[in-house]
Order: C-alpha cells, then sequence, then structure tokens
C-alpha cells in the first residue's frame, strides 16, 4: 500500500466513520424536539417515555460523533498538511463557525441531556432545539469547506515556480466560503442526513412493533417516518440541483458519474452498466436518450461533456464514482417511494391504520440501512469524483501528503479503533433496545 | 485583530488546561480511589464531569481552529514532525470520550462497566501524557523541516528528555485540578470530601516533584529554562507565585475553603502558563533554522480579520451559555411533571 493510498484510505474511513454520527446528531434532536414538544402539550406518558429512550441512545452517537469530529481535526494536518497549510487561511472561516456551532452544540446537549427537572418545559424543550440547530449549523459549516475543495474561490492561486512553491494570494475567506457549490451541496447533504436517520430510527421501531405493538413505537415509527418521508420526496430536487450545478462546475465528475465516455448531444441517462476505463465503454447498461442532457442542462438536446473531452491524468476513477452514484440514486428512489406513500397514508384517516399494517412495516424494516447507505455512497461521489484533485483544478491529492512514511500504521490503527467502535456502539444500540420495554411502560401495553 | 487571535488562543489553552485537565485528572484520580467506597467516588465524578465534559473539550477544538486558520504554517508543521504523539493523543481522546459516555449510558450495568473503567483510566493518563509531550515538543528547536531520516524528523522531536517530563507534569498537574475541585461536589459527605482532599495534597506533591523534574528535563535537552527564568523578570515573579499558591492551597484543603481552592488552582494554571509564554513569546515553534513566530507564520489580514471577528462574536453565545449550563448543573433537581395518560 503506498503513503498515497493509506492517507486517502485512512481519510476516507475516518469521515465515513463521522458522518454517520454527524448525520444523527443533525437529525435526531428534531425527532426528539418533536416528541417533546408533544410530551408538554398533551402529558401522554408514552411521548416522555419516547423523549427519554432517544436520547439516552443519542447521547452514545453524540459522544462517539465529538470525539471522532475532533480527531478529524487533526487528521486534516496530520494526513494533508500540504493542503492546510494553503487552505488554512482560505477556507478556515466556515471551520471556526463549525467551532463555534460544535461549542454550541455540546453546552445545549448537557443541559439538555441532564436538564430534566432542573429546567422549566418550555426552556428544557428550546434547549433541545438549540442542539439540532447548532448541530445542523456546524454540518452546513464543514459542508462548505467541502463545497470550495470542488468549488474553489476567494483567491488567486500562484503556480510553484523553481524558487518559491505554489501559494495563494488576495484572499478573500468570505467568498471562499460562500463559493459556488455552497447552497446546493449544504441543502443536499443536510436532507441527506434527516431522510437517512428517520428512515433508519423508523425501520427499527417498525421492526419492534411488529414483534410487540405498543403506543411508544407506533408513535415512534410515525414520527421518524414522517421526517424521514418529506425529506426523501425533498431529496431528488436538491439532487437535481447539485447536478446541474457538477455540470456547470465539474463536468469531468458529472462524466464519471454517467460513465459519460463520448461527448454528445442528446445524451442518455445510463442506469446500471458496468463501465471499462481502458477502452471507454459501457456494458449492459440501460439508456435513457436525451435524459442526461435534460438533468445536466435542462434540455433534451444539450451537449454533456463526455471524460474523453478530458486530459487522461486529471479522470477520477470512473467505476467507483458510477457504482457509488447508482447506489446512492436506486437508494433514494426506494425511499422515496415508500416515504410517498407512507405520507400518503398517513394524511388521510381513514388510511392511516394500514400505516401500520405488516405489508408496509416490513418493506420500511428492510429499508432501514438505506439511507445511510445512499449517504455513504454520496459522500463517495463527491470525494472519489473530485480525484486526483484535492481543490479543483488547483492542487492535487499527491501533493497535498504529508511527507511522513509508513502511513499504513496509523491508517492500520484507526481501521481498528473505528472497527471496534462500531461493533461497541452497536452492541450499547441492541442493549439499549433490548432494555426499553422493561425500562418505560408505554412500550409494554399493547397497541 | 492579531493581538485578539493570540488572545484567544491563550485563553482557549488556559481554559482547556483548567476544564479539560479537570476532566482528564478525574479520570486520572479513579486510579487512587482506594479499597472503600469506590462506587459513592466513581458516582461524584460522574455527576461531577457527565454534563461538561464535552463542553470541556471544545477549546481544544478552539485551539485547534485558531492555528489553522490563524497560524496555518505552524499547524502544519506541528503535524508533520509530532504526527507520532497526535496520532497517539487522539487514540486517547477517542478512547476517553466514548468509554466515558459508554459506562454512563450502557443501558445493562454489568461486568462491561469494568471494561469501560480500564479503557477511561488509561485513556485519562495517556491524553494528558501525549498533549505534554506535543506542548513540550515546540521547545527544544528539535523539530527540523530540513531533517529527511525517518528518526530525526518524526521521533527525535519528542521522545527527548524535555517533551517526556512536560507530559509526566501535566498528568500530575491535571490530577492535583481534579482532586480540588472535586472536594467540592460531595457536599454533605465529609469522609469522600477529606478523601479527596487527601489525593489533592498527594497530587500537590507529585506536582511540585514532577515541576522539578521538567527543570531536569531542559537542563538535559539543553534548554535553558532555569536561566531563563532567572533572567527575565516576569517569568521568576510567576513561577514564584504559582509556588506560592500552594501553601495557599494547602490551608484551604484542611479548612474546607472550597472556593479559596478552586480560585487558588486556576491562578497557578494561569500563572505556570504566563511563565511558559513569557519564556516562549514570540515563538511558537523553536526550530534549528529559524523559529516560526506569531509574527512570521500568521495568516494574511483579511484572514485574521474574519477568524478575530468570528471568535468575538462566538464569544458572546458561548460564554453565557457556558456559565449557563455550569449554574444550571450547581442548582437543585425539581418535581418532576405529572404524566396524565
Amino acid at each position: 500500500m503506498s503513503d498515497l493510498l493509506a492517507a486517502r484510505a485512512q481519510m476516507a474511513l475516518s469521515l465515513g466513520f463521522h458522518i454517520i454520527f454527524a448525520a444523527i446528531g443533525m437529525a435526531m434532536p428534531f425527532l426528539m424536539a418533536i416528541s417533546h414538544y408533544r410530551w408538554i402539550r398533551t402529558g401522554r406518558r408514552v411521548y416522555l417515555d419516547l423523549t427519554k429512550a432517544w436520547s439516552r441512545g443519542v447521547a452514545i452517537f453524540f459522544a462517539t460523533g465529538a470525539v471522532s469530529g475532533t480527531a478529524l481535526s487533526f487528521e486534516l494536518g496530520l494526513l494533508w498538511p500540504g493542503f492546510m497549510e494553503h487552505a488554512g487561511a482560505v477556507i478556515g472561516m466556515p471551520f471556526s463557525w463549525e467551532g463555534t456551532a460544535f461549542f454550541i452544540e455540546a453546552i445545549a446537549l448537557g443541559l439538555f441531556l441532564y436538564g430534566w427537572n432542573r429546567l422549566k418545559p418550555w426552556t428544557h424543550w428550546a434547549v433541545g432545539l438549540v442542539v439540532g440547530i447548532s448541530g445542523v449549523l456546524s454540518g452546513v459549516f464543514v459542508v462548505c469547506a467541502n463545497a470550495w475543495m470542488n468549488s474553489p474561490a476567494g483567491f488567486d492561486w500562484v503556480a510553484a515556480t523553481a524558487s518559491t512553491p505554489g501559494h495563494a494570494i488576495n484572499i478573500d475567506p468570505f467568498r471562499a466560503m460562500f463559493n459556488d457549490a455552497w447552497k446546493a451541496q449544504t441543502l443536499h447533504m443536510t436532507i441527506s442526513a434527516f431522510e437517512a436517520t428517520g428512515f433508519a430510527v423508523a425501520g427499527i421501531h417498525a421492526l419492534l412493533f411488529l414483534r410487540r405493538p405498543s403506543p411508544f413505537h407506533r408513535e415512534a415509527f410515525t414520527i421518524a417516518l414522517a421526517v424521514g418521508a418529506i425529506a426523501a420526496i425533498a431529496q431528488p430536487l436538491s439532487g437535481d440541483l447539485l447536478a446541474k450545478g457538477t455540470a456547470e462546475r465539474q463536468p469531468i465528475k458529472l462524466a464519471a458519474m454517467e460513465s459519460h465516455f463520448e461527448t454528445s448531444a442528446r445524451a442518455p441517462l445510463l442506469i446500471g452498466g458496468i463501465p471499462d476505463e481502458k477502452t471507454g465503454t459501457v456494458r449492459y447498461g440501460l439508456e435513457i436518450p436525451g435524459a442526461l442532457s435534460y438533468l445536466a442542462h435542462g434540455d433534451f438536446n444539450a451537449e454533456v461533456k463526455g471524460l474523453n473531452d478530458f486530459p487522461r491524468e486529471n479522470w477520477p476513477p470512473v467505476a467507483p464514482v458510477h457504482y457509488a452514484f447508482q447506489i446512492m440514486v436506486g437508494c433514494g428512489m426506494i425511499l422515496a417511494g415508500i416515504g410517498a406513500l407512507g405520507l400518503f397514508l398517513l394524511a388521510f384517516k381513514r388510511w392511516r391504520p394500514l400505516l401500520y399494517h405488516r405489508r408496509y412495516l416490513v418493506p420500511c424494516v428492510l429499508a432501514t440501512p438505506l439511507g445511510f447507505i445512499a449517504l455513504e455512497a454520496g459522500w463517495t461521489v463527491t470525494e472519489v469524483g473530485r480525484q486526483p484533485w484535492i481543490i479543483y483544478g488547483v492542487m492535487r491529492t499527491a501533493e497535498a501528503v504529508t511527507p511522513m512514511p509508513g502511513l499504513v500504521v496509523p491508517f492500520l490503527l484507526f481501521s481498528a479503533v473505528y472497527v471496534f467502535l462500531t461493533g461497541v456502539v452497536t452492541w450499547l444500540l441492541w442493549r439499549h433496545i433490548a432494555t426499553v420495554e422493561e425500562k418505560y411502560p408505554s412500550a409494554r401495553e399493547g397497541a | 485583530m492579531l493581538f485578539v487571535v493570540i488572545a484567544f488562543l491563550g485563553v482557549s489553552l488556559f481554559l482547556y488546561c483548567l476544564l479539560g485537565g479537570a476532566d482528564f485528572g478525574a479520570g486520572v484520580l479513579e486510579l487512587f480511589l482506594g479499597k472503600s467506597r469506590q462506587e459513592a467516588q466513581r458516582k461524584i465524578i460522574d455527576k461531577a464531569m457527565g454534563p461538561v465534559w464535552e463542553a470541556n473539550h471544545m477549546w481544544l477544538i478552539l485551539m485547534v481552529v485558531i492555528l489553522f486558520m490563524g497560524f496555518p504554517a505552524v499547524y502544519t508543521r506541528v503535524s508533520v514532525n509530532l504526527h507520532i504523539p497526535l496520532t497517539a493523543m487522539l487514540v486517547g481522546i477517542i478512547a476517553r470520550g466514548c468509554s466515558f459516555t459508554f459506562r454512563h449510558y450502557d443501558a445493562v450495568k454489568g461486568r462491561s462497566q469494568r471494561a469501560y473503567t480500564a479503557f477511561f483510566v488509561f485513556s485519562s493518563v495517556w491524553t494528558p501524557f501525549c498533549l505534554g509531550v506535543v506542548m513540550g515538543a515546540l521547545v527544544p528547536g528539535g523539530i527540523d523541516p530540513a531533517a529527511r531520516d525517518y528518526a530525526s524528523a518524526y521521533v527525535s522531536p519528542w521522545l527527548r528528555p524535555f517533551p517526556l517530563a512536560l507530559g509526566l507534569f501535566t498528568v500530575c498537574l491535571f490530577t492535583f485540578i481534579a482532586a480540588v475541585y472535586l472536594v467540592g461536589e460531595c457536599p454533605g459527605d465529609d469522609g469522600l470530601r477529606r478523601s479527596f482532599a487527601r489525593k489533592a495534597r498527594w497530587a500537590s506533591v507529585a506536582s511540585i516533584v514532577s515541576g522539578w523534574i521538567v527543570f531536569a528535563g531542559a537542563h538535559a535537552d539543553g534548554v535553558p529554562l532555569l536561566a531563563e527564568f532567572l533572567g527575565f523578570g516576569w517569568a521568576f515573579a510567576f513561577m514564584t507565585a504559582a509556588t506560592a499558591c500552594f501553601g495557599v492551597l494547602w490551608v484551604a484543603l484542611y479548612r474546607d475553603w472550597i472556593w479559596t481552592a478552586r480560585v487558588m488552582v486556576g491562578a497557578q494554571v494561569a500563572l505556570i502558563l504566563a511563565g511558559w509564554f513569557q519564556v516562549q513569546h514570540p515563538v511558537l515553534v523553536r526550530m534549528p533554522a529559524g523559529d516560526l513566530t506569531f509574527f512570521n507564520a500568521h495568516a494574511p489580514a483579511a484572514t485574521l480579520n474574519q477568524l478575530g471577528g468570528a471568535l468575538l462574536v462566538g464569544s458572546v453565545f458561548i460564554l453565557p451559555a457556558l456559565l449557563w449550563l455550569f449554574l444550571v448543573f450547581k442548582s437543585e433537581e425539581g418535581e418532576e411533571k405529572p404524566v396524565v395518560g
């Protein structure tokens, strides 16, 4: 394993691990706020139980997210000093705001978790909401920084010469943060957090409800499903916005996502298919004529640039980006379908009992991991699709990596830590779920 | 704005050492709980740290952000040459935060508690030790950007007497801070209070001894620490005052003057850092071919203005919120809202 590959693998692993906890940290407080609101309003036991049970589970995820996020703020420098040396001054602003938001989140979380019986009910509720708002904001700020890597702005780059290394001048941190990609990317990421968390929580409670119907699991399922479903229906729209922007800013990434090798007008949308980078062909794909042109440029006859228009050394790895994109879209479609049906059933009182019918719950159980699979796949698309660049068009990933040899050692170390932690967190969640009935009365009564 | 940024860096470091330090130290203290009343002592620690530990560690994140936005050259230099101790510290941070939370939130309080505690205690010693090593490695000038072979570039900058001694001192000092803090966290239980006060006295002895080891380490490393302290008027005054605080502290611990003791500990940490600052200033990283200083390693003015602005605005939100958090957990618990159906 080369040092560059080890560094990339460690970064991918750390981000891929952290993103799950970050997404839960963004969305879960809002689910709790809904349940908490109902508890204060109705005084019904089930909402109190639910808010408490969720918050106990979530505390575990929060802590894991906080420490893995702390690790990431160091790993950026440990692995990519060449990047941070120049990017720090340009794109530090969203990081400094992220630090602030994260701080507020940690304070509010402490207040929320330990604030039962110490804060007035509505104050306590508002503090819970602050956890969610600051969680979403810190996610938005971090994704702003990532958007800048895809769509660099707010500086001029002086290329390296024999005597001086490359460096940034005329730095404008404000323009760097609010680059062309920030809106679409932050929107897409934020919605995905709600979609993934909503469906994962709904799926778990659907399973428990199937095993033993109770008001606890029914209410939990309903709240989580409603949040996940709204997000799942909104997500294709934000995805479209992002795809159109990507077509403008990073045509090569879009070409890789679609395995689109030859520039053509009326470009087809490829569904499935096995791309072959060497020959520039795709086998077994299903093509929808003109659809890619429409999605990328809003016109069925528009020209879409193909990979062959770009020098070979600037290609991202085509197959992984293509597969990841297909997986993301596929999972997203399934969730949008399940979500639309769910919202329909929920909207009409006479159909609502069908929401808790086996025929609907079982697909929900099966869909439990799909949101997070889509989230990871989407992250792969944006990160691997940007390769070989770390700052698109400005700095190559290979130029940014630390000179320290033997990076395979920290990679293996972090892999071991994260694999172990994943196991422990899963086990803890299972133990938490297994004791819900014993701890919370509303999880015992029949529905 | 450069001075605003430097001030925030200093304040963050101080608060991290004090609040984060108390948090780390509480973990170290679990090593010395003794045979009797282990559970009660652990409960005190859990109760005192549970609501605030995440917020206490945010000061570290703030320091990292200030460094990489305000002083990117320092952040990168340190990240490259101190990769090994930094990675070791990260593993400690992860293990510590997770095991502490898992211990509290595991739905079944069974045998697994012992495993969490073991991880928690070990990482509570390990992490501040690594932190001290990293801080110490900035001083003796072992970080050399020109070094090419593995040992001199990545190992010898930190594997030397001064950083190791500072790591040891950090652990002792943090334990001391924690013990003094916890003395005030067991109201109505004289036995526990006396036991934490006894630990505080032992930790103060350990801090003084390890403080002398730091001076010895400095001597062995060619850092003229003692001479510098004696030469610079202020640094000498700071250190003398810090040592004098021990005297007041001992009395305060015997007499149960809880807030006097806490203020003294805070003053000590501030004085030690001020003394260190006085000796180092304006150098951040000492290097053979030209040091990185506050004045030659900072980001362009546009960036510093943004950073300073963000810190000033951020502190308007953070500081009152933090104060509220601490106050709420000093208040008594109220009644639970009644359940209707």
